[in-house]
């Protein structure tokens, strides 16, 4: 699609120490290529979210370095800080839609960040963008939905949809939060090709947090192995032996 | 003795499984002090049962006198019935204008500060707690007689409710939504009218229509007060003895108050 331009994600010597004194996270460092996925793996509370949030600018890191596409994230606030997220697409753990919306007016959320007008502010849809919204519907396979209310949708098409509105930001990166984490398998199976296609095909570096070590063994360029903040390992997904996997939770059974 | 021993179960455990006798004596107690409350609430109120047989033939009277309601005054029932109307839906109106940005200050998730917090929840809990009657005393006394003090009292005692329950809905809305259009690069009022308003305007909407209903019947009422429509003319006709006049606003009162449920209902039924 030549909508997306690539970019760069480097994360420096990342630390986020919460208001409760809990370190979350203990100099992460990661530098993610245009077209390649990584995928971060760990236990619960191993700092993955933490630190996928950080990339994203929605916590403040402690201290480190956050660069998207030539621009510093962790510099930013404010308006500055909502201009450069455009730049990161976002996939949650849930699609998080608009449910009463429509599937394309969803879609067309995710152009609101280039239309900033008094009529978008109070809650019209920059419809000038409908036909490319319907493009970046089609590239996740739901164009025929687009009319259909989001809330008749199942989870796994939610997610594509989200993935699509994504897309309609025009991002130079994507970042994904546990995207599979409710689906069934062929769904999750489903989301992560696409996710590995805005790699592969698009040429977009792609940061995904995931619970499940065999997914990010089939799909991952490299797979980043995090345990109680601290990097264990950074390594070729073809590399990784089920043993260093395994030890991300060893002691960790709940 | 045990029947089923083809299914291997471990040993009976060897602790007692009844309850101690306390706890068995604990309903039987509940319901002696319950009857207790009871009886001493049937001395306050002066109950007297009596009474309804040997009052059977006055109110037998004023059914008789109140029948059949007076139909030639129908037309003059139309303006007092629009006057309750109009408090109603201007009362309520005014209500959820006021109520909309305290229960954003009310709610947890959005209130910008604990101070603002406190004096919208205490707002909130001090129209609430002044029955929508003594507001109307009250604004008669401010204002004179006539529909606006009753309007005036609708809305205030109005905004004690819908302001709780709008600020339920505000903490109860999924976050998810608006974080999500925040990463995608819109503006705060962006994120506000296109993930906050749409995820919590069908609650607000229906919330808003059941108070409108409850505001009719409470306008009704409030005409008792001086605050006009049509219980005004009730009690008008009630203290000229004038029972058919009676008997055909209450008909008139018992339409309007069928007629805003239905419509009522079946407007949320559509919103949800």
């Amino acid at each position: 699609m030549s909508a997306v331009a690539p970019g760069m994600i480097e994360a420096k010597g990342l630390v986020m120490r919460y208001p409760t004194g809990r370190l979350a996270l203990d100099g992460a460092t990661l530098t993610v290529a245009a077209g390649e996925l990584v995928v971060v793996l760990g236990h619960n509370g191993s700092g993955k979210s933490t630190m996928l949030r950080c990339i994203a600018g929605l916590l403040r890191p402690t201290a480190g370095l956050v660069r998207v596409a030539g621009q510093e994230l962790t510099r930013l606030s404010g308006r500055k800080l909502a201009e450069a997220r455009m730049a990161l697409g976002m996939i949650f753990q849930h699609g998080h839609l608009v449910r009463r919306r429509s599937v394309l007016a969803n879609v067309l959320c995710g152009t609101l960040g280039r239309h900033r007008s008094v009529a978008t502010s109070l809650g019209a849809l920059p419809w000038s963008e409908a036909a490319f919204a319907a493009q970046c519907l089609d590239a996740v396979g739901l164009l025929r939905f687009a009319r259909q209310r989001a809330d008749t949708l199942s989870g796994g098409q939610a997610q594509r949809v989200a993935i699509a509105r994504a897309l309609a930001q025009r991002p130079h990166a994507v970042l994904a939060d546990e995207p599979v984490a409710s689906l069934d398998p062929e769904a999750a199976e489903e989301i992560m090709r696409l996710l590995r296609g805005l790699a592969s095909r698009d040429g977009l570096p792609v940061v995904c947090v995931l619970h499940q070590p065999e997914l990010a063994r089939r799909y991952a360029d490299r797979i980043l192995g995090l345990r109680q903040g601290r990097m264990v390992f950074l390594e070729d997904a073809a590399s990784i032996t089920p043993g260093q996997v395994s030890a991300l939770y060893e002691g960790q059974a709940a | 003795m045990n029947q089923v021993d083809h299914i291997a179960l471990p040993a009976e455990p060897r602790v007692s499984l009844r309850l101690p006798a306390a706890s068995r004596a604990l309903p039987f107690l509940g319901i002696f002090l319950f009857l207790v409350v009871l009886g001493q609430a049937a001395i306050v109120v002066q109950a007297r049962p009596q009474d309804l047989i040997s009052g059977a033939h006055g109110m037998a009277d004023i059914l008789r006198r109140s029948f059949p309601p007076d139909f030639s005054k129908i037309g003059d029932t139309f303006e007092p019935a629009l006057e309750t109307l109009d408090i109603a839906l201007f009362g309520t109106t005014a209500a959820v204008i006021m109520a909309l940005p305290l229960a954003v200050l009310a709610a947890r998730n959005t209130t910008p500060a604990r101070p603002f917090y406190a004096a919208a929840r205490g707002i909130i809990a001090l129209c609430r707690a002044v029955p929508d009657l003594v507001w109307a005393l009250l604004f008669v006394t401010a204002v004179g007689l006539g529909p606006f003090p009753g309007a005036l009292a609708v809305s205030v005692h109005s905004v004690g409710m819908l302001g709780r329950l709008f600020s339920e809905v505000v903490e109860d809305m999924e976050m998810g939504t608006v974080e999500a259009l925040t990463m995608s690069g819109a503006s705060r009022l962006q994120v506000f009218s296109h993930a906050v308003v749409p995820s919590v305007l069908p609650s607000l909407l229906g919330i808003a229509l059941y108070r409108l209903d409850e505001n009719i019947r409470s306008s009704l009422v409030l005409g008792f007060v001086g605050a006009g429509g049509l219980g005004f003319q009730l009690l008008t006709a009630m203290n000229l003895f004038q029972y058919r006049t009676v008997s055909l606003l209450l008909l008139v009162t018992f339409v309007i108050v069928m007629l805003a449920e239905r419509l009522s209902a079946a407007l949320r039924a559509w919103i949800a």
